[in-house]
């Protein structure tokens, strides 16, 4: 009897949102349930780590991992999987990129810490308690994972194969890159499997956007009531459409609601959130320095919103 | 401006620096700028591209300098106001990854000798001293996870 191919599906520090989007394939997944044979599914199916530890190398055909790296468990689960299997997809924006989870790396983990059990208003912890690494409690050690100092993209913990962007990937591209992998009809390793395009280029608005953009003010989404058959940024609302990757379907969009760029930079651009930056920058009409300053100090938040999926993949030196 | 009248600077940070070939240092020819370290002259202010102000700091920059022409006196019309705003932009966004936004920093002037480059470099130079190094924060998970800090 033809053994079926393995496949492991595994989050690291993840939602369940891209769980969710696998359960979204409907009844497509269960032809991928007869094509293969699931060994590792956490969030749906009942199965032991050390099952997979007891497994030959590259016994696994393909590995699906989501979330980023956030802590020593995600790491030695990500480096156990890499071992095992032929081929790693870092699937979802958090795994691509970093995901929302990367903001974090813009304050320190000691930050995050006295923020989330001391500072924080709804926080009573009169005794201080933090969680450690490890407890003792009667004759028992009782261990933790440990929080890293950053949130990590997959790829710098692990070699990652393929990407397929998205927060969370919409079930056709999901489909097409399952599917891809089954028939061995896989892009050159590296590769996302993802349109190459920006949203721009195939977004319902672009009709309306005029010859040329000028923003005297950025409005925020809740301070305006958005018409929603017009280029978001010629409203002056902040829409990362023209530097991210198309393939969503443009949902937000149609949901009156500008792009966040979950699906992260176009085709061989590292550093969306850069190249937004100028972007942006072009398209604020302030010539002299008062008002250009006025203009870009009432943007709030600019740095999340510009990496809002992407922070956690620029790897800059800094003062901690 | 110099070096040498303040004393040794407390460590000798690595600037680089984008001028406009139109309004820097062109009567001297390019080779005068080029010789200077770090210095990269472009067609126009406008050309530097917020990406490319990264691209210093992910090389090891511990500041960026850009030098521009003046008001109303670029010759693409509004260059230099372009890039402006991309570095008034770009300050908030260095800030957030934890470099402090006083080592971006834009000179709109005009200088054909080119002789007032190496001491705005110099002056920048010692302004970033006073910051300090940038340090490498965690560059792979093993070395982010010290377990020792003090989270308290």
């Amino acid at each position: 009897m033809n053994e079926k191919p393995k496949a492991a599906i595994y989050w690291l520090a993840a939602c369940g949102g891209c769980d969710e989007t696998i359960v979204d394939l409907n009844e497509a997944l269960l032809s991928v349930a007869d094509a293969v044979d699931i060994v590792l599914w956490p969030v749906a199916m009942d199965f032991k780590y050390s099952s997979i530890r007891s497994m030959k190398d590259k016994e696994i055909a393909l590995s699906i991992i989501h979330g980023s790296v956030r802590n020593s468990e995600h790491e030695e689960m990500a480096r156990l999987l890499r071992e095992k299997s032929q081929t790693v997809l870092a699937f979802g924006s958090c795994a691509c990129f970093g995901g929302t989870p990367g903001l974090a790396n813009f304050r320190s983990r000691k930050d995050i810490f006295q923020w989330v059990y001391r500072d924080a208003p709804t926080v009573v912890n009169p005794k201080g308690v933090y969680p450690m690494t490890e407890t003792k409690v009667l004759d028992h050690t009782l261990k933790l994972p440990e929080l890293f100092e950053k949130v990590y993209p997959l790829d710098r913990i692990i070699d990652v194969d393929y990407y397929l962007p998205g927060c969370p990937p919409p079930p056709d591209l999901v489909a097409n890159a399952v599917s891809a992998v089954l028939e061995g009809k896989l892009p050159p390793r590296g590769s996302t499997l993802a349109p190459h395009r920006p949203l721009c280029d195939t977004c319902p608005r672009n009709e309306s956007k005029p010859p040329k953009i000028e923003i005297p003010e950025v409005r925020r989404v809740h301070m305006v009531e958005a018409d929603e058959g017009k280029c978001f940024l010629a409203q002056g609302l902040l829409c990362l459409g023209p530097a991210t990757r198309s393939g969503c379907g443009e949902t937000c969009i149609r949901v009156n609601t500008p792009c966040r760029g979950c699906f992260g930079p176009v085709e061989g651009v590292d550093d969306g959130g850069a190249k937004f930056v100028s972007c942006l920058a072009a398209l604020l009409s302030a010539e002299d320095e008062a008002e250009a300053t006025r203009v870009t100090d009432g943007i709030a938040d600019l740095p999340g919103t510009c990496y809002r999926f992407t922070a956690a993949s620029i790897s800059l030196k800094g003062k901690s | 401006m110099s070096v040498k009248a303040t004393g040794p600077l407390p460590f000798s940070p690595k600037l680089v620096c984008f001028t406009c070939r139109f309004g820097w240092g062109y009567l001297n020819g390019s080779k005068a700028i080029e010789s200077l370290h770090n210095v990269i002259p472009v067609t126009c202010s406008g050309k530097v591209d917020a990406s490319h102000i990264m691209e210093a700091f992910k090389s090891g920059a511990d500041g960026v300098l850009i030098l521009g022409c003046p008001d109303g006196e670029c010759h693409f019309q509004n260059g230099n106001y372009q890039a402006r705003k991309r570095v008034l932009l770009m300050r908030k966004v260095i800030e957030a990854f934890g470099i402090e936004h006083d080592r971006l920093a834009i000179e709109l002037d005009m200088d054909p000798e080119g002789s007032k480059i190496e001491p705005l470099i110099e002056g920048m130079r010692e302004r970033i001293s006073r910051l300090g190094p940038l340090s490498p924060k965690g560059v792979t998970a093993n070395q982010a996870c010290t377990g020792k800090e003090n989270l308290r």
